[in-house]
């Protein structure tokens, strides 16, 4: 068995296996743990606990407008990674053919020549979001390990992605193997670290949502 | 020599570009002899690209047809001292295209050993009696050639 | 058997002058990548060379290789090899049988000792003491270590002798391996496919006539000048994959237009052969212009990469056996977590 062997049988398989297990332990963890009933009655007029958890979601697309200055660059850099990540995921040929097989799910995809320019981009801005984590004195504070390892393991693939195709340094197979093998760590990390935001976003949201609503905030 | 091709930069075609390499080619052979070949096959060639080399380079004097381990094709150009040489294979394919810048292309001329072979045999005819003239043998063993 | 003539003489003698070496060279020169004074050398050496003793051992595999070396249509550039090689040995070519080839073996190996060149098709069992393939008594493996001691070189040719090829194939149930992992002491040169083609292989020997060294070899011991590069990288389809036009199936539109099979399967983009340059049967075609994904016959193991028809990207394994369990297993520590946590919360409010 050779490293591409390797990336695309037990590693990338194993991989999934505790990306998947992962997820659904902490998710159900959190979804079943229950609240304590809340004795409050709701203010009148405010929206039922749906309505209000989907406006806080959308709420929260864009900044405050008191913040929309000071954080333009977040939101704009954040929303341009994020959206770029999605397109070289789900646009690319090679990906959805990679998804199809699992699921049977396919799509119409991109040109390859496009999603070659979108992952450049999202390295741009992956790369930029890290240097505002750096200088800004704020971001840095509070930024911890888990911040900089779920930066790293989200850059890793792009890079490798963009280095196989580039045929950059070393022979096809064993680029596109390191490329697998870094969308292992990646699934791997997923579940255990903050990238699990992925998951939570939407749900802390919602439920942020859903509770002042009721305080009708 | 790719090195060199690639001075003439993208504005020129391919063909151009080889076609300036065969004039220095052609004026060193001139001044030292010195020779040079050409693989076509060698360069990202398209067929419109040898057209335009082979239409440069014209038709000299000399056209010649070998039978060798199947066809080959000897031309000598416009130039003299630049020769478009040919080889087919297997069923007529192009096996070898090159263009030789020499006074005569190796495969022309007969190899030394091969004319001390021809020597002995036709010493050989010499002495034997004047009526006979080639074998059957013989004349098998010339058609598969 | 070698005589004492040279080439030049050989060819002499049927009429053939040595032009034919200088064509030869050129031809083979270009296929790969020699440059021309290389050539030129290349014919002179080969005009001067003897006849090459080679020993062809033929172990477990289908013959394919052979077809494939000796598919000829009359005597072209391409066949001249036969001329420059004495084929002392081959099971399927040699006209004695029985003891006499035995012995045709053993003084081809006593008279050209050091010199000859054992060419090997299929691949060696060796479990249950390599009972799974013999001949005259002998296991394949006794015949490959008797015959290579004192050889030049070994030329493993097919993905078989090369890699272990399709005998290897899950569940290997001969114990298959490779010549490559038995003979450690000689160069093993590998031209593997399934089967080769034939210019690798003739090309191959022909270098080692003209040289008498090997060529320079990639990190599974191929010819560069035949396997350096990527199918992937020299195929004409190649525009379609970056437009991101792939034919969904065999005869549908994108299929009919030409498209990029790499949907339907084709293992091009890791797989290094000559194929899109040199193509088979003297040009004439090649899999992927015949519609057909590449097979990856040239690389290790290519029968066992996921399916023939599984698109290259596709995960190989029991991937939804895996993450199906996963997802049970997952879905249960949560609830579980959830259901302790609950009660630890309960207990504290009554506590
Ligand atoms: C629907 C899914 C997702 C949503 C709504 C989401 C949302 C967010 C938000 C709101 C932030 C903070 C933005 C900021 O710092 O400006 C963030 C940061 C981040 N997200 Fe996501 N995310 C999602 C999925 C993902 C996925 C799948 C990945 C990686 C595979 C990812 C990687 C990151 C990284 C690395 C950061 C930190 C960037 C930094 O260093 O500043 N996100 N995400
Ligand atoms: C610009 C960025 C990227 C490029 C150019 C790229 C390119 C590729 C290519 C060419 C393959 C083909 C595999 C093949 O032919 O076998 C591949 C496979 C794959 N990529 Fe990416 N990739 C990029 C980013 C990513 C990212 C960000 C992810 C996930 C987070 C990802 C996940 C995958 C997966 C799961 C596979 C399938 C693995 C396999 O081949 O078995 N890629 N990628
Ligand atoms: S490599 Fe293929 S053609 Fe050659 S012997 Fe093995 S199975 Fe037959
Ligand atoms: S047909 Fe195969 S080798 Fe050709 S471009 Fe498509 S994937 Fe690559």
């Amino acid at each position: 068995m050779d490293l591409l062997d390797f990336a695309r049988g037990p590693a990338i398989n194993v991989a999934m296996a505790v990306m998947v297990f992962g997820v659904l332990w902490r998710l159900f963890a959190i979804l079943f743990l229950g609240k304590a009933p809340d004795r409050t009655v709701p203010r009148m007029g405010t929206p039922g606990p749906l309505g209000a958890a989907l406006r806080e979601i959308a709420r929260r697309m864009v900044p405050h407008p008191t913040f929309a200055f000071a954080e333009r660059f977040s939101f704009f850099n954040g929303w341009v990674f994020h959206v770029g990540l999605a397109v070289v995921v789900f646009g690319f040929r090679p990906h959805v053919l990679f998804i199809k097989n699992l699921t049977g799910l396919s799509w119409p995809t991109l040109p390859s020549g496009v999603v070659y320019v979108v992952g450049a981009i999202t390295l741009v801005s992956l790369a930029a979001a890290l240097v505002r984590r750096l200088t800004n004195p704020v971001q840095r504070f509070i930024s911890g390990l888990d911040d900089y390892f779920s930066w790293v393991v989200t850059i890793l693939p792009v890079i490798t992605g963009l280095v196989a195709v580039g045929h950059v340094g070393a022979r096809y197979e064993t680029l596109l193997a390191i490329h697998i093998l870094s969308i292992a760590v990646l699934l791997i990390w997923l579940p255990f670290g903050k990238l699990f935001h992925a998951f939570l976003v939407f749900v802390s949201r919602g439920t942020t949502g859903a509770f002042l609503a009721r305080r009708g905030v | 020599m790719n090195a060199d091709l690639c001075h003439t930069g993208p504005a020129a075609s391919l063909a151009d570009a080889v076609f300036a390499e065969l004039a220095h080619a052609l004026s060193r052979l001139a001044a030292t002899g010195e020779e040079m070949v050409v693989d076509l096959r060698s360069l990202p060639f398209g067929p419109t690209d040898l057209a335009a080399l082979s239409e440069r380079l014209g038709t000299g004097e000399v056209t010649c047809t070998l039978e060798v381990a199947g066809r080959s094709e000897v031309r000598e150009t416009g130039f003299a001292g630049i020769w478009w040489v040919r080889h087919l294979g297997d069923g007529d394919e192009v096996a070898g295209e090159e263009v030789h810048v020499t006074r005569i292309p190796e495969i022309l001329s007969s190899h030394p050993d091969d004319v001390a072979f021809a020597a002995r045999r036709i010493a050989d005819a010499v002495t034997a009696s004047p009526q006979e003239g080639p074998t059957a043998a013989d004349e098998e063993d010339i058609s598969r050639g | 058997m070698a005589d004492q003539k040279t080439l030049g003489e050989r060819l002499a003698e049927h009429g053939v002058s040595r032009r034919a070496f200088v064509k030869y060279a050129s031809w083979l020169g270009s296929l790969m990548a020699l440059p021309p004074a290389t050539s030129r050398a290349m014919a002179a050496e080969l005009a001067k060379a003897k006849r090459q003793s080679v020993i062809w051992l033929s172990f477990q595999e289908c013959t394919g290789c052979t077809e494939a070396i000796t598919r000829s249509k009359g005597p072209t550039l391409e066949d001249l090899i036969f001329d420059f090689i004495s084929l002392d040995y081959h099971h399927t070519l040699q006209a004695v049988s029985g003891e006499a080839i035995e012995e045709a073996r053993h003084a081809a190996m006593k008279e050209n000792k050091g010199k000859y060149v054992v060419i090997v098709d299929g691949s060696v069992p060796m479990k249950d003491g390599g009972i799974y393939s013999t001949t005259a008594g002998h296991s394949n493996y006794d015949t490959l270590m008797e015959t290579v001691k004192d050889a030049f070189a070994v030329i493993s040719v097919g993905t078989c002798a090369a890699f272990g090829g399709i005998p290897k194939a899950n569940p290997n149930p001969t114990g298959a391996v490779s010549i490559g992992d038995l003979v450690k002491d000689k160069p093993v040169i590998n031209i593997p496919g399934c089967p080769p083609i034939p210019e690798a292989m003739t090309g191959t020997v022909a270098y080692l006539l003209s040289f008498g060294k090997v060529p320079e070899l990639d990190h599974l011991g191929r010819p560069k000048a035949f396997f350096g590069e990527n199918i992937h990288d020299r195929c004409y389809r190649r525009p379609f994959y970056e437009r991101g036009q792939f034919a969904r199936g065999f005869d549908d539109e994108g299929a009919r237009n030409g498209w990029c099979l790499y949907e339907v399967g084709c293992k091009g983009p890791t797989t290094y052969n000559a194929c899109a340059t040199m193509k088979w049967n003297g040009g004439v075609s090649f899999p992927i212009q015949s519609g057909h994904g590449c097979l990856g016959c040239s690389e290790p193991d290519f029968w066992d990469k996921g399916g023939f028809y599984v698109p290259l990207s596709a995960s190989i394994g029991p991937t939804a056996k895996l993450v199906g369990g996963a997802a049970l297993a997952g879905a249960v520590a949560g609830v579980a977590a959830a259901a302790v946590a609950r009660h630890r919360k309960s207990s504290l409010n009554k506590g």
